[in-house]
């Protein structure tokens, strides 16, 4: 979010082997190795599987040092939590600190495991969304079984998505033009929350307003509860199969290797 | 307050996931049948306009700044906590699918979280307190109760995850998101209740009527 909402976009449209994948076969690969990074416990598993994503990675032409970025970005609140961990867990102590500060060794793996998965399950949603247009994902959902209402929902929010973005950029600017800041102490605290929240009245009256012109347009037009979308039909092609099976393969190689020389 | 993938278990995340969908089917239901001619697109756009109003950072005192999450304006507004279900559990899709705001398979325990503690506690916090000590003072409540209690219930599962001890994290969340609810969300939600009901008074559900107007 803090990482511009159109250079996401525009990553996903340049064009590798990885970007022209089914959108479906990307959505459960991803799917996939959050869902395995979530359940393995064990440490070089997780680095093994950020090795693999960063080579898609490097495959796909998404640039490093965006993926990087945004991967950092989403980190705090998790990392928070992960930082902690040595501090609070029961365990065999490493070290005492002043003020009875103990760090444990259970507590540092714990942390490093958690920080492991954070780090592996963000960048396979980076991946995703820097290779996949998001209305493609979408779409490629409700081919696979989402229910009707929920990809109509969504499909409509993402196309609005961009449009109160830009939305509130015009009216940020629009407020700074006028030297208006939200840190500034010059001015009442009060008087700068109430600036800020008729921003947010504007964009809730907007889109309000701009959501019963889109239904009254759309019902115009015949739409009905039971209007469904458009699916324009996509064959899986050999290099879909291809993908899903190595990441499959490979997936099922680690869980193999692992439960026989670490167990 | 979006919980990251790998935090949870994934036996406790399908719990989640399968509350998440109850709810889902039943808010659903109530779209297509007591909302007025099946306004779902409507609740669609509004979740764009949520979307942008999230990423707004709101100045609290002591240098740190917050953010709405929205979930009792939208329930109060429209008048159905279900509404505040609908649009919150879009928005946390879009954020946990595309921007990793939160995990996908920790997605259910954040819709749990931010779309129906929040929806419901917003909604039913409004419609009882509001006899009770008027108006505009329940709003400000109402929304300040629906983050601080989505905090105490996002420390809870964090502690029966075994992720998070429960005192610790009772004590940092609920502290930190009693502080920020009373700016971030409260007071926020009052003034844009009471900006909208200026401005478009015919938005704001009244039960007197039993729809909107």
């Amino acid at each position: 979010m803090h990482v511009g909402i159109s250079q996401i976009e525009s990553e996903s449209g340049k064009k590798s082997i990885i970007h022209s994948l089914d959108g479906r076969i990307k959505l459960i690969i991803t799917l996939c190795i959050i869902i395995y990074a979530v359940y393995t416990t064990k440490i070089p598993v997780l680095w093994v599987m950020e090795l693999y994503l960063l080579v898609l990675i490097l495959v796909s032409k998404v640039s490093f040092s965006y993926a990087l970025k945004r991967v950092l970005l989403i980190l705090p609140f998790g990392g928070f939590i992960a930082l902690f961990q040595p501090f609070i867990r029961p365990g065999v102590v490493l070290y005492t600190l002043p003020l009875d500060i103990t760090i444990t060794y259970e507590g540092t793996i714990f942390g490093i495991l958690l920080l492991s998965r954070l780090i592996v399950c963000l960048t396979a949603v980076v991946l995703l969304s820097s290779v996949t247009p998001i209305q493609e994902i979408v779409n490629s959902g409700r081919r696979m079984g989402f229910p009707r209402e929920l990809a109509l929902i969504l499909s409509l929010t993402i196309r609005y998505l961009f449009m109160f973005y830009d939305e509130l950029e015009r009216i940020r600017n629009a407020q700074k033009t006028r030297c208006f800041d939200i840190w500034n102490k010059k001015t009442s605290y009060m008087w700068r929350l109430r600036q800020i929240a008729y921003t947010i009245v504007m964009l809730f009256l907007r889109s309000y307003e701009q959501g019963e012109k889109v239904y009254f347009s759309m019902l115009s037009r015949g739409y009905s509860g039971e209007s469904d979308m458009y699916q324009e039909k996509k064959k899986i092609s050999f290099n879909d199969y291809l993908f899903i099976v190595l990441t499959l393969i490979l997936i099922l190689s680690i869980e193999l290797i692992r439960h026989f020389y670490f167990i | 307050m979006h919980i990251p993938d790998g935090f949870i278990p994934l036996w406790q995340a399908v719990i989640y996931y399968i509350i998440a969908l109850i709810v889902g089917f039943y808010s659903i239901r109530w779209a297509r049948t007591s909302l007025d001619e099946r306004k779902v697109p409507l609740l669609a756009v509004l979740a764009a306009g949520i979307f942008a109003i999230q990423a707004m950072n709101i100045p609290i005192p002591w240098g740190t700044s917050g953010h709405m999450v929205g979930a009792a304006l939208v329930a109060i507004i429209i008048g159905s906590p279900f509404a505040g279900f609908l649009v919150l559990t879009t928005v946390l899709i879009i954020q946990a699918l595309f921007f990793g705001d939160g995990g996908v398979t920790a997605l259910g325990i954040n819709i749990f979280n931010m779309a129906i503690i929040s929806s419901w506690v917003g909604f039913y916090g409004f419609k009882w307190l509001k006899p009770v000590i008027n108006e505009v003072p329940a709003v400000f409540v109402a929304a300040w109760a629906s983050l601080f209690l989505a905090a105490i219930a996002c420390a809870i599962e964090l502690s029966l995850a075994g992720t998070f001890p429960l005192t610790l994290g009772l004590y940092f969340m609920g502290l930190y998101h009693a502080v920020i609810g009373v700016v971030g969300e409260g007071l926020i939600t009052t003034i844009a209740f009471l900006a909208i009901k200026g401005v478009r008074p015919d938005l704001i559900y009244r039960e007197e009527v039993g729809s909107h107007g």
